[in-house]
């Protein structure tokens, strides 16, 4: 009798769990910049990032398409597709992570999250921990921050001769806007 | 008892089952995410690295705002050997200037040794390969003036004998990552011709151009281009040009190392005015360094 209470209690939960409420977008801005002073910049802009978070867990997911950063100049992004990123063998880079103690209804102006997560590119994972900035309005929830990944730890060469004119610290930022997912 | 065991058997299944399912959640959240992404962008291999295969041109176009210089270097023939030495004596030099108008349109100028060409060239990228296109194709004209001809020499010169002209379809397609292949209907108007040379008058003559490229690594690659002239006496002393090669891409920078059998680098001279014979060794070295701005 007791088993079947529990039972019931976690079948309870479990739905609970199943109906998780959910924000995400279509339209996030990823960013990196990977200049180095006295050369040309190296940067692009993703305007298409997808990122789905879970507001009962904090559990966040994200995903860029390589062919979706813009550069300024068309042979630079050709050659970070085809030269770097082997975008035609490994179109997209996904992060999966968590949101430590977060909480919807705790936030109310801006807050620090830690964020924790694998981000894979090129197939290869790699742990990141950093903090965002997280806050609400409107129902809308703005996640933003930035880290710094190397391009050694995705197996990213560069040639000796450009070696100088890109850093090896890449910094990424990243910028979101989520709506209520219904 | 054994009703009750059961029972337990049940909750510790359902138990030890719940970490997976935590797992699956967030594989779920994934999932999801995925089912999110709506039109995703795909990166296509260009086919080509540099704006020519060795001598054809490829089926790629400066972007918008792109100015490119390129110098092409062709040399005497090899089999002279040390005498002058391997045709470095010899040299031809073609520069070229080539600047992205609009997007997908190139203008070109450039001035080749050969026969003292200045030359005027337009291309326009009709279609990139994609999942709705299956090829590359690019539309290129050229307007070639040969200001090598004397009017003192020869009195009845006109200005429009000094023009010659190219049209070409190009057509390419990359194959798996490494292997492009291109295919060049062309069509080539001398208004003037040496019948030395040509044997019979051919002002227009139709010319099948072939061409591919393979990679050996990410920055290196093997190039050739042919083209066919359906058009040519069969007793006329040029021959079709054949180039062999590879591409160097540094950055900015593509080095063509190639040999051919080819003097010229302007459009209409090196497609019906080549004179070496590959088969009796006339072979000359040759480069083109591409350098974008």
């Amino acid at each position: 009798m007791k088993t079947t209470k529990i039972l019931i209690i976690f079948c309870v939960l479990l739905s609970l769990q199943l109906q998780a409420q959910k924000y995400f977008t279509r339209s996030g801005i990823t960013q990196f910049e990977a200049s180095e002073k006295a050369f040309e910049p190296i940067e692009a802009i993703n305007s298409s990032t997808t990122v789905l978070l879970d507001t009962n867990n904090g559990n966040i997911v994200s995903q860029v398409f390589m062919a979706g950063f813009q550069f300024k100049n068309a042979l630079m992004q050709e050659h970070f597709n085809e030269n770097y990123m082997d975008s035609y063998q490994y179109p997209k880079a996904t992060f999966k992570g968590k949101l430590d103690n977060f909480s919807i209804v705790s936030l109310n102006a801006n807050n620090s999250y830690d964020l924790n997560g694998v981000l894979t590119i090129k197939g290869i994972k790699k742990n990141i921990q950093t903090i965002v900035s997280v806050k609400v309005e409107n129902n809308r929830i703005f996640i933003s921050g930035s880290f710094y990944v190397n391009a050694n730890d995705f197996d990213i060469k560069i040639p000796s001769i450009i070696r100088d004119k890109i850093a090896k610290q890449i910094e990424i930022s990243i910028n979101y806007e989520l709506i209520e997912k219904k | 008892m054994y009703y009750y065991s059961i029972k337990k058997l049940f909750l510790i299944t359902v138990l030890s089952v719940i970490p997976f399912l935590c797992e699956a959640q967030e594989d779920d959240l994934l999932r999801e995410l995925d089912s999110l992404n709506q039109n995703e962008p795909k990166f296509e291999l260009p086919a080509f690295k540099a704006l020519q295969i060795g001598n054809l041109q490829s089926t790629k176009v400066v972007d918008k705002g792109d100015l490119y210089l390129v110098v092409a270097h062709r040399f005497g023939v090899l089999k002279n050997g040390i005498d002058d030495f391997f045709g470095l004596d010899q040299a031809n030099t073609k520069i070229q200037l080539l600047y992205g108008l609009l997007p997908n349109l190139q203008l070109g100028f450039s001035r080749d040794s050969y026969e003292k060409t200045y030359s005027g060239t337009a291309k326009y990228k009709l279609f990139r390969q994609s999942d709705r296109v299956p090829v590359n194709v690019s539309l290129y004209g050229s307007v070639d003036m040969n200001s090598q001809l004397k009017k003192s020499l020869y009195p009845g010169l006109k200005t429009s004998d000094r023009f010659s002209y190219t049209a070409q379809i190009l057509a390419s397609r990359s194959f798996l990552e490494k292997l492009s292949l291109e295919v060049a209907p062309i069509f080539v108007r001398h208004n003037l011709q040496d019948l030395n040379f040509t044997k019979t008058q051919t002002h227009n003559q139709l010319l099948l151009g072939m061409g591919g490229r393979y990679k050996l690594s990410k920055r290196l690659s093997l190039n050739m281009d042919y083209a066919y002239n359906f058009s040519k006496n069969k007793n006329s002393l040029y021959k079709n040009p054949l180039t062999i090669g590879v591409d160097i891409e540094t950055g900015g920078h593509v080095f063509q190392l190639l040999f051919t059998n080819s003097r010229a680098s302007n459009d209409s001279s090196f497609l019906t005015e080549t004179t070496g014979d590959w088969s009796k060794g006339e072979i000359s070295f040759g480069f083109n360094i591409v350098r974008v701005f």
